[in-house]
């Protein structure tokens, strides 16, 4: 039985039947260098078809610049990206440059899986200058750099501007949560629920952590708030769910894959300023971007978050890996073909080069409103991902009333405890 | 006169009841598929919870987009993927399966009852744990990016189900048969090729049907062992529509789920008949 | 399952009639053939077993005493895992869903299965057309776009929420609301009955015609055909679909997953026992703990597989028990 510690008993296994015979055509061509001395490296992220296209037209520059290396692309829907990636990394076959986003570093720098940057970019093959503001750190783990933004993203309120003209308010910069509070009470007055209900996120309940000088996550990999807080702010929710100021649970539980606004079952939803894309191609009724209130009418709490490109630390190639990453995310033809498809682009020169219309020109201008007002990213322990999961399914029992407020809050910090601990 | 086509009468009465029966079941059967079909012709922002079955005015934008592919690639080459696999892996499972379910059925070798159960337990164990094991075994045979890991195992008889199904068949035909034959000097491999197979026809067809549905729906497997676009299979390609941060096309996805069930309801309009006609024209029965 | 009633008890060789190549031939011997050709005819399906089944089961037995996350050696924990288990409420209600999944949705399955393969049993136009139609359901699988139909089937004031409405029942949307999302998945398993009532079909047309024939002779009444022909010539198939049918109910995960929109809620109202196990395994790196319960639930299932295999002793008929 020990022999199946570490798989060695498997590789045997595979081994032996090899030299059984039985199999004795591999054909498998993996990594390695290819014919006439081309370097191959396999490229992996997640996206639907039309990032894929956009992505495989960069690809067709970068190839053109560099011919003696060779892009193999790969690419599947968020869900079974990271099941494929957990699969072919445990295995010590991931892709050599992938998708990464910065609530995962911590998780995969912790299992070694992620390249340390920092030797390229001294040896000049990667250049971590001109970045935006809040992004230049943005890929940075106990100094290793560990990933490259290529794109850049921030909470924002996507509303319905026509219910909100309705009632005379306007939001905008410097509002605070009463008077949001009282605005969305006063449109759902009108039989339309002001907001499709953000008690479960994660990443809203951390910019009002921050507004009152705290965080979701503490440096040391902690949660950065008490019970009482929690009870506090689900309670609040769950005041205003029954009151159906915030929509029926049950209802934005049915219409997913689409979001509660987008099938205008509320006036408005906080969540990444990017997402105003999606939401607009899934509805007919105009939306529009506005930020975050806050609590004392000033602070804002905001930051940027960003999709990343990582290596993978097993990698053959990593200076190839290196100049790779580097023409994506400095390269100005790439900027203008990727557009904001992975959030607002993350260098001076991307963004610069690509004159962005329509919506994305709305969350252009919205980065640009918010830009002196962020602050350093919160901290995204290993686990982050679990907690935030378990956020978002706790807080969805609490507001279908499945569970108490009490009961729920400590199902919780039980597991985070256990979550952070590992 | 009347008591001459009374009974004719009755009988026809009785078909249209059988028939009303039978369009009735169909109509609620078939309703969520009529929807599919109708919301391909939506456009893409009033497919999800959509209520009404067919658009008042149909587009055909998806279909047309289809047409450029997805994702840089042609869709024909996503059919072309997944009809290998579908074909490759009924081939691999007639021949292995049948012999194993032969071998359980009719012959009387020691341990026979062992292999049966450790076959029975291989049913039993959820997939989602087996998965790094073979990953590993694969890629240390160096097979990942080709068809080998989806087809090696159809040929290995690893499907108990089929091999399971095909037994019981196999049990219930008449003994006499080969007692008969082996009365003739008939040895299993004669036994098994020309009285068994033909005469286990319907067993085989169900699971050629199955097994072809299943490889055209299998996603799991393609999705970790082909890291290439295009090698990727029919059902890969539907998931190239939705992802969580990227506009959602689905237009794109359910026209994309119509054109996938052509070729697996016409493998089953093809083959369906033969369900039938496998034991009716055999003529051993009575 | 150690007692397979399914593989017939080996008869003793001298009640077999020998071959005539060697009349006097002794019964080792012919064991000896029996036994070669056994294991050639197995052949396939061992190397299958030992290469690709037999070494990842050891391996998820091993891993089930672990502590591993994918990426770092695993830790032998002893029984951990096991006991860890029972003190875990969302692992108690997954196995609560699934019990209750199993329950409901198996025997409205396989009723719907037989009902239509009796229906379509017998020889009218059109049969053929039929038998393609109901079982088309079962050709679309589990995918996102069958997601997408069943959410909007049982969405709020949809179809299905209309006609139960005219019965007085209002529901609203199944797929929200933590009671009825279990149902919704029970109606998704049993529309597609496709393939346990084409294996039905196949049965049925092993049925002798002339036993109907003189049955009706005798004045049998339909319900009497069935009970006394119909049922007892296709108890194999009828116990290889509930067999099948009961295991794959236990394992439920693709439609659970992509029609709860990967998610299996809301409120854990569809946490069905592999998507916990998959949750475990696949999100939360712990393969330790999800090797643990997929043992567990092979134990479970397995015994559940005994006392079927133990039970059709008294119901299933072979034909070599007939003579």
């Amino acid at each position: 039985m020990t022999s199946w510690r570490n798989t060695r008993g498997l590789r045997a296994a595979g081994v032996s039947v090899v030299a059984l015979g039985l199999l004795a055509t591999g054909c498998g061509g993996d990594g390695g260098t290819g014919a006439g001395g081309k370097v191959e490296i396999r490229y992996s992220w997640w996206g639907g078809q039309e990032r894929a296209s956009l992505i495989n037209r960069t690809i067709a520059l970068f190839e053109k610049k560099y011919p003696d290396i060779e892009v193999k692309t790969d690419f599947q829907d968020y869900e079974n990206f990271w099941k494929k990636f957990n699969t072919q990394a445990s295995a010590g076959n991931a892709p050599d440059v992938f998708q990464n986003s910065v609530a995962f570093l911590r998780k995969y720098d912790d299992k070694r899986v992620l390249l340390d940057l920092s030797a390229q970019v001294e040896a000049g093959n990667l250049s971590m200058e001109h970045f935006r503001a809040g992004l230049d750190k943005a890929g940075e783990v106990d100094g290793k750099l560990v990933g490259v933004p290529v794109g850049g993203n921030t909470f924002a309120l996507i509303y319905n501007p026509a219910e909100y003209k309705k009632i005379g308010v306007t939001p905008a910069e410097g509002w605070t949560w009463d008077e949001y509070d009282a605005a969305t009470e006063k449109i759902s007055k009108g039989g339309l629920p002001g907001d499709s209900g953000g008690g479960g996120i994660m990443y809203l309940y951390d910019l009002v952590l921050r507004q009152n000088g705290k965080a979701f996550f503490t440096d040391d990999a902690k949660l950065g708030f008490t019970e009482a807080d929690l009870e506090d702010w689900w309670n609040k929710n769950y005041a205003r769910t029954k009151a159906g100021v915030l929509t029926d649970p049950k209802k934005i539980e049915q219409a997913k894959p689409t979001s509660g606004l987008s099938k205008d079952l509320s006036a408005g939803e906080f969540t990444w300023d990017n997402f105003l894309v999606r939401y607009t191609s899934e509805t007919k009724t105009p939306l529009a971007i506005a930020p975050v209130p806050t609590t004392d009418g000033k602070r804002t709490g905001q930051y940027i978050s960003s999709l990343m490109l990582s290596g993978s630390a097993r990698t053959k190639h990593p200076k190839e890996v290196a100049t790779f990453i580097d023409f994506m995310v400095h390269d100005p033809e790439v900027g203008k073909i990727m557009g904001y498809d992975r959030g607002v682009l993350a260098t001076e020169e991307q963004f610069d080069a690509y004159e962005p219309t329509g919506v994305s020109a709305q969350i252009a201008a919205y980065e640009k409103q918010i830009a002196d007002n962020v602050e350093p990213i919160t901290p995204h322990p290993a686990g982050a991902d679990i907690v935030e999961a378990a956020f978002l399914r706790i807080a969805a029992d609490v507001f279908l009333g499945k569970t108490s407020v009490d009961d729920g809050t400590k199902q919780f910090f039980s597991e985070a405890k256990t979550a952070l601990g590992s | 006169m009347s008591a001459l086509t009374h009974p004719a009468r009755r009988r026809a009465s009785r078909s249209v009841l059988w028939h009303v029966g039978a369009l009735l079941v169909l109509a609620l059967v078939l309703y969520p598929l009529f929807w599919v079909i109708g919301s391909s012709l939506k456009p893409s922002e009033d497919i999800v919870g959509g209520l009404e079955l067919f658009p008042t005015q149909p587009v055909f934008e998806h279909y047309r987009k289809l047409y450029d592919g997805i994702a840089d690639i042609p869709v024909s080459t996503f059919f072309v993927n997944s009809l290998v696999l579908a074909f490759g892996s009924v081939a691999g499972v007639l021949f292995s399966c049948s012999l194993a379910a032969y071998a359980f059925a009719r012959i009387d070798f020691r341990g026979r009852n062992l292999l049966f159960s450790l076959m029975i337990g291989t049913l039993l164990l959820p997939y989602h744990v087996l998965i790094i094991p073979q990953y590993v075994l694969f890629q240390k045979m160096e097979l990942i990016n080709t068809y080998v890991p989806l087809l090696l195992g159809k040929y290995l008889a690893t499907d108990a189900f089929f091999v399971f199904l095909m037994m019981q068949f196999m049990r219930n035909l008449p003994r006499e048969l080969d007692e008969a034959a082996r009365l003739d000097g008939c040895g299993h491999p004669r036994i098994y090729w020309h009285i068994m197979l033909p005469l286990s026809r319907p067993a085989l067809i169900t699971s050629s049907i199955f097994t072809f549905i299943w490889s055209w729906n299998d996603f799991l497997g393609p999705l970790l062992y082909l890291n290439e676009p295009d090698k990727y299979p029919v059902s890969m390609g539907l998931k190239m529509f939705i992802d969580q941060d990227s506009a959602a096309d689905y237009g794109g996805m359910v026209a994309m789920s119509v054109l996938a069930l052509l070729p697996v309801l016409a493998f089953f309009l093809a083959f369906q008949r033969y369900l039938v006609e496998g034991a009716a024209t055999s003529g051993l029965k009575g | 399952m150690t007692d397979t009633q399914a593989a017939p008890a080996p008869s003793p060789p001298e009640e077999r009639p020998a071959p005539r190549k060697a009349p006097a031939a002794s019964g080792r011997r012919r064991a000896r053939g029996e036994n070669l050709a056994g294991y050639l005819f197995m052949s396939p399906w061992i190397v299958g077993f030992l290469l690709l089944t037999a070494g990842p089961m050891l391996a998820s037995l091993y891993l089930a005493f672990t502590d591993y996350n994918l990426f770092d050696s695993p830790r032998f924990v002893g029984f951990e895992n096991f006991t860890e288990m029972f003190s875990d409420p969302r692992w108690r209600k997954s196995v609560q869903v699934t019990t209750s999944y199993v329950l409901v949705g198996t025997p409205l399955k396989l009723a719907a299965a037989l009902g239509v393969a009796l229906l379509l049993n017998k020889p009218r136009r059109g049969q053929g057309f039929y038998r393609a139609a109901f079982y088309a359901p079962s050709l679309v699988g589990a995918s996102v776009s069958i997601a997408i139909v069943w959410r909007a089937l049982f969405s709020d004031d949809a179809v299905v929420d209309r006609s139960l409405q005219v019965f007085g029942v209002h529901v609203g949307g199944w797929i929200g609301d933590p009671d009825m999302v279990i149902y919704a998945l029970v109606a998704l398993t049993v529309w597609q009955f496709g393939a346990p009532m084409v294996i039905f079909l196949a049965g049925l047309q092993q049925v002798p015609r002339e036993l109907y024939e003189a049955a009706q002779v005798d004045g049998a009444s339909a319900w009497r055909r069935f009970r006394s022909i119909t049922l007892p010539m296709i108890s194999p198939v009828l116990f290889f679909n509930l067999l099948l049918e009961t295991i794959h109910s236990f394992q439920i995960f693709a439609s659970a997953y992509v029609v709860t929109n990967s998610k299996c809620g809301p409120a854990d109202a569809g946490l069905v026992y592999t998507c916990y196990l998959y949750e475990q395994g696949w999100t939360n790196l712990r393969m330790g703990y999800a090797s643990a319960m997929a043992w567990m639930l092979l134990v479970s299932v397995g015994l559940v597989t005994a006392v079927l295999f133990w039970s059709q002793r008294r119901w299933v008929h072979y034909e070599e028990d007939v003579r």
